[in-house]
């Protein structure tokens, strides 16, 4: 499928100590929501805080919407206006700061800040409960849960276009994470010409899988992996099978685990034909058996140089 | 419509079967628009893609098309064609039956009444 895309990456490079990000091209697509996975210090947040201007020392070009540089994302308002971030830092907000003060900070930041709408998300989200004393409640006194509720608030409460999302699901339980993709989609379905977009970050996959429309993968740096959901899906294929066939399928699957009775693992769809006269099962991936069968093959791989 | 995240069945596969009933029992008429992709997706809370993909099928099976930037209607369909299309379907599948009888050395008037007692299981 092809799409517009909302952000270009291209010859992405940045070193610091051991770690390179390196990155040939990333497209993340117009309209729609695109998850970055990978294992922790795998240059996500990098890549995230570079696309919202808070790293910006780097090789390479990045394109936002279309047509602006990352200069102009500093001098041209309809960028920054247009961009909502939130980061996993604690004090995204200072910690002394009242909730007034945040939405009144935010106004001044922001010419599309719209207060009202702040405080019903909030009220919406359990963060205050309309009482008037709430709003004197300090951002150091919230938990991390409400702290990451706070800033969902505060980009929601703009007219933006794309949402930049380091770990918003992290910090949140079952019911809260359900609620944020209900927001998340419902952001993306509030424009009618498509043109509203979220990058965000996650570990909990599962939890995220039907708010993820465009995977990435990123391991060490390096994008591994990158495509619409549903076409990765045919890519691959989840295999389970015996243990007799395992030391066959060893040298076909993409990714294999083994136990007792027997194995599982990622097959490559064209590499199925393959493993003919095994007694497999074989099903369609979840977006969670995709990203760890790839993150695993090249965690694997790095073990093996 | 009753879309599950664990019956087996794709989740695209169940929205484009739904819609697929919904436009050949004409509860959704001709040059009628589905829903938009980002409201479905929002109200199934699935992903955008996964509808895309549910109204791309139903558009290579001829029941939509899509138009740039306002979405999927539902064609003109023409009845004597589909039944056309659902008769050559049964014939292939009869023709694979006919092929694997074959090869397990069925008689004709065993596969015929193989036929008729799926038929009488099936009604």
């Amino acid at each position: 499928m092809k799409a517009e895309s909302v952000i270009s990456c291209k010859n992405i490079q940045k070193k610091y100590g051991n770690f390179e990000l390196n990155i040939d091209s990333i497209d993340f697509p117009k309209g729609f929501a695109t998850a970055l996975i990978g294992e922790n210090g795998a240059g996500k947040t990098t890549l995230l805080e570079m696309i919202a201007g808070i790293k910006q020392i780097h090789n390479g070009d990045i394109t936002y919407f279309g047509n602006y540089t990352e200069k102009d994302r500093e001098n041209n308002p309809y960028v920054k206006e247009h961009i909502g971030y939130t980061g996993t830092d604690k004090h995204y907000f200072l910690p002394h700061w009242t909730l007034k003060q945040t939405k009144e900070i935010q106004s001044v930041l922001f010419d599309n800040f719209d207060g009202e709408k702040y405080d019903r998300i909030l009220d919406e989200l359990a963060v205050t409960n309309d009482s008037s004393s709430d709003k004197a409640k300090k951002v150091s006194d919230l938990s991390d849960g409400n702290r990451i509720k706070l800033m969902l608030a505060g980009v929601l409460a703009r007219d933006t276009k794309l949402l930049l999302m380091d770990e918003p699901a992290s910090p949140l339980d079952p019911l809260m994470r359900e609620k944020l993709c209900s927001m998340l989609r419902e952001y993306i379905a509030s424009s009618e010409d498509n043109d509203k977009s979220v990058i965000f970050s996650t570990h909990n996959i599962s939890d995220m899988e039907n708010v993820t429309d465009y995977a990435i993968i990123i391991e060490n740096g390096t994008v591994v992996e990158q495509g619409f959901v549903e076409e990765l899906k045919e890519k691959y294929v989840y295999v389970r099978g015996e243990k007799k066939d395992e030391d066959a399928a060893k040298h076909i699957l993409y990714d294999l685990t083994s136990n007792a009775y027997g194995f599982e693992g990622l097959c490559l769809s064209e590499n199925i034909d393959k493993l003919a006269g095994m007694d497999i099962e074989t099903t369609i991936p979840t977006l969670s058996q995709l990203s760890v069968g790839i993150m695993r093959a090249y965690t694997k791989l790095k073990s093996h140089c | 419509m009753k879309i599950s995240q664990n019956s087996g069945v794709p989740i695209y596969q169940q929205i484009a079967d739904y819609f697929r009933g919904e436009i050949l029992e004409e509860r959704i008429g001709q040059e009628e628009y589905l829903p938009s992709i980002r409201g479905l997706a929002k109200e199934l809370k699935i992903s955008v893609i996964t509808t895309i993909k549910a109204y791309e099928q139903l558009e290579s099976e001829g029941l939509v098309t899509a138009v740039q930037g306002k979405g999927y209607y539902v064609n003109a369909q023409d009845t004597e064609m589909l039944k056309e299309q659902h008769i050559r379907k049964v014939e292939d599948a009869l023709l694979d039956a006919i092929k694997f009888a074959k090869i397990a050395k069925m008689s004709d008037s065993e596969l015929v009444n193989t036929l008729k007692t799926l038929q009488k299981l099936d009604n």
